[in-house]
């Protein structure tokens, strides 16, 4: 009985202190950012090592599952894995993540953002349903909250914390994220939303205008450019809902990121003195033109024997 | 003595979380993976007695707050998992159908996991947490479902066996 008193005063006493937690996090009170700098500085050594050590191997299943789809690719790499050496791997890696860098400088040089790189060091845990990723760089390197980040295609994300030498980064596939969008050429607007995978959803300010399937998709950019600056790539158009009865048209939008294969990522520290407009809508892929033999044969005027 | 357990216990959990924070996490698993430190509590939780095991629970939650993918706000696992743990240490604990057979504590965690993670999602919804669509929240509740029944056999005969060193419970299975 005694211990049965006891068990509950304690059940009572953390059920007490829990929701005590939950309130002072929801007044803002700051004592439990500093509980999280510190163990998120205590952690950023140990996602760098995992990270590290993981590198190869990390997007292994992610690839598993699109097998299927890509089926073609899978037959061609499996020819091409079969001759690859093990030291290679680090160095496929590596390339992997130079490739998407010199994207990222293209991309910042074109539209004169100023930028500093990052590489992603972990990704967030899908325990609590957010999309969000770790880079290796904080407030040292003059990372502030709020400002946006890009990968090669185009949007990555926005700083939602930052610490000393790492900083976590809301995915734009996250559900909380919203982004002001314009299409490129006619200029709507629209709201995009994040909806936890690659496709997000478009809601057109303006019910008298008009989308259609393929129109590219820009960020419309903030005041003082933060959190967004004007002119990144977002995605393109790839189903249109026409519900006669909506105050507001929508769209579905496939972002040009993929965000599971997010290695090296560009946190833009410093906007443009001009808005770029649609410098940067991703160029139309270009068709190969294939030679055509054409064989004109004429009949014999007489039959060959 | 409990003290004495606890202090034990605290950099087990501690190490728990790294390996989850650093590791486990970084790997892109289909279905959204699972937390080792999740499967870890809710493990113990089985083993222990009411009391301890709402303590294991708020440990864990406290941790799993820490973290700084957590969506909601501090003390939303901390509250889920105190609750979790003594309401898994009630229904379980004592009973030999589900601590004396390894697939009962099995079925008892696979179960507690899919339980827990709604119960975040619920709250998280009244909290006004955006978790994304009810399709994407559908699988990744089942993918985390079969993760955890994959992952628990494997890891079960180590949770007990450190549950026993440290509680020194009978229970090592």
């Amino acid at each position: 009985m005694r211990n049965g008193g006891r068990a509950r005063l304690l059940l009572v006493t953390l059920i007490v202190t829990s929701l005590f937690l939950i309130t002072l996090d929801l007044r803002g009170v700051k004592v439990l950012d500093g509980f999280k700098q510190g163990s998120q500085t205590i952690m950023s050594p140990f996602q760098r090592a995992g990270s590290a050590v993981l590198s190869p191997v990390k997007n292994f299943f992610s690839d598993v599952t699109h097998l299927g789809r890509t089926r073609n690719q899978i037959e061609k790499l499996q020819a091409e894995n079969a001759n690859l050496k093990s030291k290679l791997i680090n160095r496929k890696n590596a390339d992997a993540q130079l490739k998407q860098l010199k994207g990222i400088l293209d991309l910042a040089g074109t539209a004169g953002y100023k930028i500093v790189n990052a590489k992603v060091i972990s990704h967030g845990s899908s325990q609590s349903f957010s999309q969000t990723v770790t880079i290796d760089i904080g407030s040292n390197a003059g990372i502030k909250k709020n400002m946006t980040v890009l990968s090669q295609y185009g949007i990555a994300g926005v700083v939602k914390d930052v610490y000393p030498t790492t900083a976590l980064i809301q995915l734009a596939s996250d559900s909380g994220f919203r982004i002001g969008a314009r299409i490129a050429g006619t200029q709507q607007i629209g709201i995009l939303t994040g909806r936890g995978t690659r496709s997000a959803g478009l809601q057109l300010l303006d019910n008298s205008t008009t989308v259609k399937v393929g129109d590219i998709l820009l960020s419309r950019g903030s005041i003082a450019n933060r959190p967004f600056v004007p002119g990144v790539p977002l995605g393109y158009v790839t189903r249109v809902d026409n519900s006669a009865g909506a105050v507001a048209q929508t769209a579905t939008i496939r972002y040009y990121t993929n965000f599971s294969t997010l290695g090296v990522v560009a946190v833009v520290v410093s906007g443009p003195d001009s808005n770029p407009g649609d410098a940067l809508v991703p160029a139309k892929p270009r068709v190969t033109p294939i030679p055509t033999v054409t064989v004109f044969v004429t009949p014999s005027p007489s039959p060959t024997k | 003595m409990l003290t004495r357990k606890f202090s034990i216990a605290v950099p087990i959990f501690l190490i728990i979380y790294v390996i989850q924070e650093a590791f486990v996490s970084q790997i892109r698993l289909p279905g959204g993976g699972f937390s080792i430190l999740l499967i870890f509590a809710l493990t113990w939780a089985v083993l222990s007695e009411t009391e301890v095991a709402a303590v294991i629970g708020f440990a864990a939650g406290f941790l799993m707050d820490l973290s700084q993918t957590a969506a909601g706000p501090f003390g939303q696992w901390t509250l889920i998992m105190l609750l979790a743990g003594y309401a898994i240490s009630y229904i379980g604990y004592g009973d030999d159908n589900v601590q004396a057979n390894a697939l009962g504590i099995i079925f008892f965690v696979v179960i507690a996991n899919l339980l827990v993670e709604i119960a975040y999602v619920a709250t998280g919804a009244l909290l006004g947490v955006p978790f994304g669509s009810f399709l994407q929240i559908l699988i990744t509740l089942f993918g985390m479902s079969i993760w955890a029944m994959l992952v628990s056999p494997i890891l079960l005969p180590i949770f007990t066996r450190l549950h026993a060193i440290i509680f020194d419970s009978r229970s090592a299975l």
